[in-house]
C-alpha cells in the first residue's frame, strides 16, 4: 500500500503538518488516541481497503470480492464516496482518499485522532485489546489468519471449496458470541495441533514449524502453557450445559464434529477446520468492540471533529465552508443516523453534566433552595458570569499581552511557556527557536483547562437556555444529595468555583465504560426524542402496512435497545448438547416478543449442522394469526392479538423439520421481563 | 491470494461453483427503471444469520419536520447513510445501482466497444431557442428591461447638464441669454435657449437686476477657469439618479430565436412469441436482452418510443408490465407479429423516426411461415434494425428454425441481427451482436478485445 507515486506523495507531505497539530491538539483536549499512520490511497486502493474491512491482508474469501465490486460501483457512481478508513490497532492506521480536498483531509484527520482515542480507552475495545498480548495488534493478527487459511486452502489434500464453504458456516453464526468477555484466549488460533494442519504434507514441516514460532511471543507461550491439552479435554465433559452457554461458536468449536455424508455418521473434524474456525471466531471477537460502539464511537469523533474544526479554527477561513458542508452531508444522511445520534447524544451528556455542576454550586449559595432557584437567582447574571474570559475567548495575536498578564498572576487556564515563546517571537528575539505560530494555532496559548473554558458549552448560543429550563423537581433530586450548603456568599463566588471542564469529565468516563446499548439507554431522555421528533413504527397486521406507533421517549429508547443489543440479532444459546440423549444439539432462541425470520433462521440451522455434524435443533416461538380473528379485528379497526406457539425446528441433512416443542424447552426460552411492543391500545382508531 | 482471486472466486460463487450458496444469491430483477433511471441489478450473496423478523421488529424513524402522529403510515426507514468509512462494517444491501440512460448508454459503448451515432431525422419541427433576438414590439412579458433602462439612461446622460455651470455663465459681466447659449453649445452642454432664458429670468428676479448687469465673472474665459465642470457620470454617481426618461420607442421585446432541430427519435418495437413453449426460464432470457437494449437506446435518442407485441398464433399488443410475462396456450405464427408491427410502424414514419424491431422466441413457428410470410415482412420493413433473438432453441423441435432461415436469407446484412442466448452468460453478447450489427456499418473496426468477446459468443452456435 506504500505508494510512491508523486501525487500521492506530495499529498502525504502536505498532511504532515496538519497531522501533528491535530496530535497535539488531540492532547491537550484531553484525548489519549493510539499513535496513528497516516497513508494517502487513491480512490481505487480505497476502495479496496473498504471492501477488506479496512485491513490490507485478509482470508482469501468471496465476500472480500463481493464487497469491492459494490463499493467500486458506488463510488463510481457517486453514491457513498468514502474520505477515509481507519482500522482499531496499535498504532491505528487511517488511509484517507487522495482526492479529498485539503478541508476535509483536516477534518478527516481531527475524525481519525478521535477515534483512535476511542479505540485507545474504551474498555469494550478494551476486552479483545487487553488480552495479554499489550494491545490489539490487529493486523498482525488478521493477516496470520489470512496466510494460515491460504495455506490450508492451497494445500494437496484440502479442498478448497471446503475451506470456504467452513468460512461461510462459521461467517453465519459469528454474532452467536460471548461479546460481552474477552476472547477465549484458550481458543485463539495458537493451539497444539497447528503445525500439523498448517504444513501441506509435501511442505519441509520443520520450515512451517520455524515459520510458526517467528510468530509467536512470550505471552502466546504462556497461554500455550495454562491451556493445554488436557485443560482442553476438560472441558470436553461439558456436553450437556447447566445453564445456557451465549458462545455458540465456542461450543461448536470444542464439540462440535463434521458430517461425513459417505458414512452417514459425525466424525473428528480434522485440525485445520479447528484452525479455521478459530480465526473467524476470533475476528468475530475482533469486530464485536466496534460493533457494539458505533454510535458511540462515530459520535465521538464527529464531536472531537467538531470542536476542533470549527471551534479552534483548524479550517482555515478558506477551507471553512468546504467543512461545514462536509459536517452537514454527515449528520444530514438520512435514517438513523449514527454519526448524528451520537454526535447529539454526546452534547447532551455534556450539557447535562455542565448544567448539572453550575446548579451544584448555585445551590450552596447562601439561602438558594431548589423552591426559592428561579426566583432568587438571576439567570442572566449566571450566564455573563459564566462567559469565558475575553482573553481566553480570543485567545491569539491580539491577546497575548493579556494572556501574559494573566500567566504572570499564574492563572492556570493559561500555557505560560507557550506565551512566553509566543512573545518573544512577536518582539524580534531570535532565541525563540521553534517559533509557535499563534494566529493558526492559538490554542497553544492555553491548557486544558483554558480550552475547557473556551469551549464552555453553558455559553455557546444554542444551550444558553440550558439552565433555565431546569425543572424544579431535578433541583429537588439534585439537592437531595447536597452537603456543604451555604459555602459560598454570593453568585459571583458560586460561579467562580465552576468547574468549565465538568462536562467533558463526564463524557470522558462514559466513552471508557459504556457501549451502544448502555449509551442509548442512559442518555437518551424525552427532551432528545421530542427535539429530535424520533418516533417507533410497528408492522400492522390489519392494515398490512407499517404504521407510526409512538412518540414516547420510553418506546423510541426501548425500540433502539432492540436495535444495538447483542448486535441488533436476536440472542441465540446453547441449550444442550446431548439433547434427546442422542448427541444432537439444541439451540434456544430467547424469546423477547419479537420473532425470528424464519426462513434466514433454517438456513443458519444448516450451517450449524456443518459444524456439529449431528441433527440441530433450535426451539424458537413464533406469534401465529388466526385468519378470522384478523378479519375480525380489520373490521373493528384494531390490531389482531397474536397467539405465541413454541416450535422447535430440526435439521438433520436432509430438510428443516417442524416440531412441538415441549413446555419445559418453552420456559427456558421465554424472556418475560422484556416487551419491545411499542404499538397503542388504540393505535389504529 | 489478493483482490483478483476474491472478486473471481465471488464471480463462481452459485455460478460454477458452491452452489449450496445459489439461493441467497439476489441479482435483483429487471423492473423498477424509469425513463430516467436505470437500476442495474447487482449480484449480492447474503449469508443467512439468526436475525429478528423485520416485521415484528418494528423500529425507529426521525421526522422531518415535526413529530408525526401514531396510526400514519410509513416506509420503513430507508437504511443507514454511511458516508465515512466504518471499520469492520459491511455495507448496507444496494442491490442496485442506478444510473441514467445515457450513462448506461455510454458504459454499454465503452464495454462493448460499440459505436452507435444516432441518426437525425429531418427537420420535424422548428424548435424555439434562447430569447436573443429582439423587436421593437412584443408581448409585454419579453420587454427586454435591460436594454429599455440602458436606452433610458443613455438618453438621460445625453440630455443631461451641469445646471449650476451653465447657470453660471449668466453671471458673466455683460452676457446676455443669447450669449450663454452659445457659449454653452460650444462647450458641447445639450442645453435648450429656453432653458437659459428661464434661468436667466428666475436670477434676474432673486438678483433685482438683469442678467447683463451681473458681473462674478468677467468673462467666460475668467468662469472656466474658475469653475470645475463636473461631469455628468460624477454628479448621478454622488445624487444617484432620480428618474430616468423611459420612452417607448427605447423598449425592445425579445423575442426566441428559431432552432432548426433535427430531433433523434426512435420507436422500438419489441416481438415475443408467447406461445406455450415458452417457458419461464426462455421469457426471463427475453427480458434480459430486451431490457439492456430498451435503455441503450433510450440514452442514445432524444425520444424514444416502445410498443410492445406478443403473439402465438395471433398477434396483439400489449404494455411492458404484461410483456415479459404473458404466456398464452396456442401455437406459433411469427407472421401474424409482423403484420402487426408494420401496422404500427404506419404511426412513425420512416423519413422522421429511427426504427427498431426486435422480435424474440425459440424459433419454432408454424410450417413455412418464415420463408413464405415473415421473410417477405422483414424485407419490406424500412427499419435501422431488426434483430431475432433466439432463445433456448429446439427443445427437440424440428420446427425450430426460424433463427436459421432469417439468417440464411439475411446473411451479413448489416440491418439484420440473429442472436442467440441460452443462459444469462450469453446475453451480454447477444445484445452486442444485435446492436454491433448496425453501429458495424459505419463504425471504426473494434479492438481486440471486442474481437475476442465475439469469438466467445461463437461457442454457443
Amino acid at each position: 500500500m506504500r505508494d510512491d507515486r508523486i501525487e500521492a506523495k506530495r499529498e502525504a507531505d502536505a498532511l504532515d503538518e496538519p497531522a501533528r497539530e491535530a496530535r497535539e491538539l488531540a492532547e491537550r483536549l484531553g484525548l489519549e488516541p493510539y499513535p496513528v499512520r497516516y497513508w494517502v490511497v487513491d480512490h481505487d486502493q480505497m476502495n479496496e481497503l473498504i471492501a477488506y474491512g479496512g485491513f490490507q491482508r485478509r482470508y482469501p474469501h468471496w465476500r472480500w470480492g463481493m464487497n469491492y465490486e459494490r463499493q467500486r460501483k458506488k463510488d463510481r457512481h457517486g453514491l457513498g464516496k468514502a474520505f477515509e478508513i481507519v482500522n482499531n490497532d496499535d498504532p491505528s492506521h487511517a488511509f484517507l482518499q487522495e482526492s479529498n480536498a485539503p478541508a476535509d483531509q483536516k477534518a478527516v484527520i481531527t475524525h481519525v485522532e478521535a477515534h483512535a482515542d476511542f479505540f485507545a480507552n474504551n474498555e469494550w475495545f478494551g476486552l479483545y485489546a487487553d488480552r495479554g498480548e499489550g494491545g490489539p495488534n490487529a493486523a498482525a493478527r488478521l493477516e496470520r489468519n489470512a496466510d494460515r487459511i491460504a495455506s490450508i486452502a492451497k494445500r494437496g489434500d484440502v479442498d478448497r471449496d471446503e475451506v470456504e464453504r467452513l468460512v461461510d458456516a462459521v461467517s453465519a453464526l459469528e454474532d452467536t458470541i460471548d461479546q460481552h468477555s474477552p476472547v477465549d484466549a484458550a481458543r485463539s488460533v495458537e493451539e497444539p495441533g497447528i503445525a500439523a494442519d498448517v504444513s501441506d504434507g509435501d511442505e519441509d514441516p520443520v520450515a512451517a514449524i520455524e515459520a510458526r514460532i517467528d510468530d509467536l511471543d512470550l505471552s502466546e507461550e504462556v497461554r500455550r502453557d495454562v491451556f493445554d491439552d488436557e485443560w482442553l479435554e476438560a472441558r470436553g465433559e461439558g456436553v450437556e450445559p447447566e445453564t445456557p452457554r451465549p458462545d455458540v461458536l465456542a461450543f461448536l468449536r470444542d464439540h462440535g464434529k463434521r458430517y461425513d455424508p459417505e458414512s452417514g455418521k459425525a466424525i473428528d473434524r480434522e485440525p485445520w477446520e479447528t484452525t479455521v474456525i478459530d480465526a473467524i471466531r476470533e475476528e468475530a471477537y475482533y469486530f464485536a468492540g466496534q460493533k457494539q460502539t458505533k454510535v458511540m464511537n462515530e459520535g465521538w469523533a464527529t464531536y472531537w471533529e467538531a470542536t476542533m474544526m470549527g471551534g479552534e479554527g483548524f479550517a482555515g477561513p478558506d477551507e471553512f465552508l468546504t467543512y461545514a458542508d462536509h459536517m452537514a452531508r454527515v449528520l444530514g444522511s438520512p435514517g438513523l443516523n449514527p454519526y448524528k445520534l451520537g454526535f447529539e447524544l454526546w452534547t447532551h451528556v455534556e450539557l447535562r453534566a455542565a448544567r448539572r455542576e453550575v446548579i451544584d454550586k448555585l445551590l450552596r449559595v447562601e439561602g438558594v433552595t431548589p423552591e426559592n432557584f428561579h426566583s432568587r437567582i438571576d439567570l442572566d447574571e449566571v450566564a455573563d458570569l459564566l462567559e469565558p474570559h475575553p482573553a481566553i475567548a480570543a485567545a491569539g495575536p491580539a491577546t497575548l499581552d493579556e494572556l501574559a498578564d494573566l500567566a504572570a498572576a499564574g492563572d492556570s487556564r493559561v500555557d505560560a511557556e507557550a506565551v512566553d515563546r509566543a512573545l518573544s517571537a512577536r518582539d524580534g528575539d531570535d532565541e525563540a527557536s521553534d517559533d509557535i505560530d499563534v494566529e493558526r494555532y492559538p490554542w497553544k496559548l492555553l491548557t486544558r483547562e483554558g480550552l475547557a473554558e473556551r469551549h464552555y458549552v453553558l455559553s455557546r448560543p444554542e444551550h444558553r437556555g440550558a439552565l433555565r429550563n431546569v425543572s424544579r423537581e431535578a433541583l429537588e433530586e439534585q439537592a437531595r444529595y447536597l452537603f456543604d450548603v451555604d459555602r459560598y456568599e454570593t453568585v459571583e463566588e458560586a460561579i467562580a468555583d465552576v468547574d468549565r471542564a465538568a462536562g467533558w469529565e463526564r463524557m470522558f468516563s462514559v466513552r471508557e465504560s459504556h457501549n451502544d446499548v448502555t449509551f442509548v439507554d442512559a442518555f437518551l431522555t424525552d427532551e432528545f426524542v421530542r427535539e429530535g421528533n424520533y418516533f417507533t413504527y410497528e408492522y400492522s397486521q390489519a392494515a398490512e402496512e407499517h404504521r407510526v406507533a409512538s412518540v414516547d421517549a420510553e418506546d423510541v429508547r426501548k425500540k433502539l435497545l432492540l436495535r444495538f443489543t447483542n448486535f441488533g440479532k436476536p440472542t441465540i444459546v446453547v441449550l444442550d448438547g446431548n439433547f434427546r440423549n442422542r448427541g444432537e444439539l439444541l439451540l434456544g432462541h430467547r424469546y423477547n416478543g419479537v420473532a425470528l425470520d424464519e426462513e434466514r433462521a433454517k438456513a443458519t440451522l444448516k450451517r450449524a449442522f456443518e459444524l456439529w455434524g449431528r441433527p440441530v435443533n433450535l426451539a424458537t416461538i413464533r406469534v401465529e394469526y388466526d385468519d378470522g380473528a384478523v378479519r375480525r379485528a380489520k373490521r373493528r379497526g384494531e390490531e389482531p392479538d397474536g397467539t405465541e406457539v413454541g416450535v422447535r425446528l430440526q435439521y438433520d441433512g436432509g430438510e428443516v423439520t417442524e416440531h412441538d416443542l415441549d413446555e419445559s424447552v418453552r420456559e427456558r426460552i421465554t424472556a418475560d421481563e422484556v416487551d419491545y411492543d411499542t404499538k397503542p391500545d388504540d393505535w389504529l382508531a | 491470494m489478493g483482490l483478483t482471486e476474491d472478486r473471481e472466486r465471488f464471480r463462481e460463487v452459485g455460478e460454477t461453483r458452491r452452489a449450496d450458496l445459489s439461493e441467497f444469491i439476489s441479482h435483483g430483477d429487471l423492473g423498477g427503471s424509469g425513463a430516467d433511471r436505470i437500476r442495474i441489478p447487482i449480484k449480492v450473496v447474503d449469508l443467512p444469520a439468526f436475525e429478528y423478523d423485520q416485521r415484528s421488529a418494528g423500529g425507529v424513524g426521525q421526522g422531518g419536520d415535526g413529530q408525526p402522529q401514531p396510526g400514519q403510515p410509513v416506509d420503513p426507514e430507508p437504511g443507514d447513510g454511511d458516508e465515512e468509512g466504518d471499520p469492520g462494517e459491511e455495507g448496507g444491501d444496494h442491490e442496485y445501482y442506478e444510473m441514467d440512460p445515457e450513462e448506461f448508454a455510454r458504459e454499454l459503448d465503452e464495454a462493448l466497444g460499440l459505436d452507435l451515432e444516432p441518426k437525425g431525422k429531418q427537420v420535424i419541427e422548428e424548435v424555439e431557442g434562447d430569447f436573443t433576438d429582439t423587436a421593437r414590439s412584443g408581448p409585454r412579458g419579453t420587454l427586454d428591461v435591460d436594454e429599455f433602462f440602458k436606452r433610458g439612461l443613455k438618453r438621460h446622460l445625453a440630455t443631461d447638464f451641469d445646471e449650476a455651470y451653465v447657470r453660471e455663465g449668466l453671471f458673466v459681466d455683460g452676457a446676455d441669454v443669447d450669449d450663454v447659449f452659445a457659449w454653452a453649445r460650444d462647450q458641447g452642454t445639450p442645453v435648450s435657449r429656453a432653458w437659459i432664458a428661464d434661468a436667466a429670468a428666475t436670477v434676474a428676479d432673486e438678483a433685482g437686476e438683469p442678467v447683463a448687469a451681473l458681473d462674478r465673472w468677467e468673462s467666460f474665459e475668467a468662469l472656466d477657469d474658475g469653475v470645475d465642470r463636473e461631469p455628468v457620470t460624477h454628479r448621478i454617481r454622488r445624487e444617484g439618479l432620480d428618474s430616468v426618461p423611459f420612452r417607448s420607442e427605447d423598449e425592445r421585446f425579445r423575442h426566441p430565436e428559431v432552432i432548426e432541430k433535427r430531433e433523434r427519435n426512435v420507436v422500438v418495437i419489441n416481438v415475443r412469441d408467447a406461445s406455450g413453449s415458452m417457458r419461464e426460464t426462455k421469457r426471463e432470457l427475453v427480458e434480459r436482452v430486451f431490457t439492456p437494449m430498451d435503455w441503450y437506446l433510450t440514452g442514445k435518442y432524444d425520444a424514444a418510443e416502445f410498443r410492445y407485441v406478443v403473439h402465438d398464433a395471433e398477434a396483439w399488443e400489449v404494455d411492458r408490465e404484461e410483456f415479459f410475462g404473458i404466456q398464452s396456450g396456442g401455437g406459433t405464427r411469427i407472421s401474424s407479429a409482423y403484420d402487426l408491427v408494420e401496422e404500427l410502424l404506419t404511426e412513425y414514419p420512416y423519413s422522421e423516426w429511427n426504427r427498431y424491431v426486435f422480435a424474440a422466441g425459440d424459433s419454432e413457428n408454424a410450417g413455412s411461415d418464415t420463408r413464405d410470410n415473415v421473410i417477405p415482412a422483414m424485407e419490406s420493413i424500412d427499419a435501422n434494425l431488426q434483430a431475432y433473438v433466439e432463445t433456448q432453441p429446439g427443445d427437440g423441435a424440428a420446427n425450430a428454425r426460424h433463427a436459421d432461415e432469417v439468417e440464411s436469407a439475411f446473411g451479413d446484412a448489416d440491418d439484420v441481427a440473429v442472436a442467440r442466448v441460452s443462459e444469462p452468460d450469453d446475453v451480454t453478447d447477444a445484445i452486442y451482436e444485435i446492436l454491433s450489427t448496425e453501429s458495424g456499418g459505419g463504425g471504426g473496426a473494434p479492438d481486440g478485445a471486442t474481437v475476442a468477446r465475439r469469438t466467445d459468443g461463437g461457442e454457443h452456435r
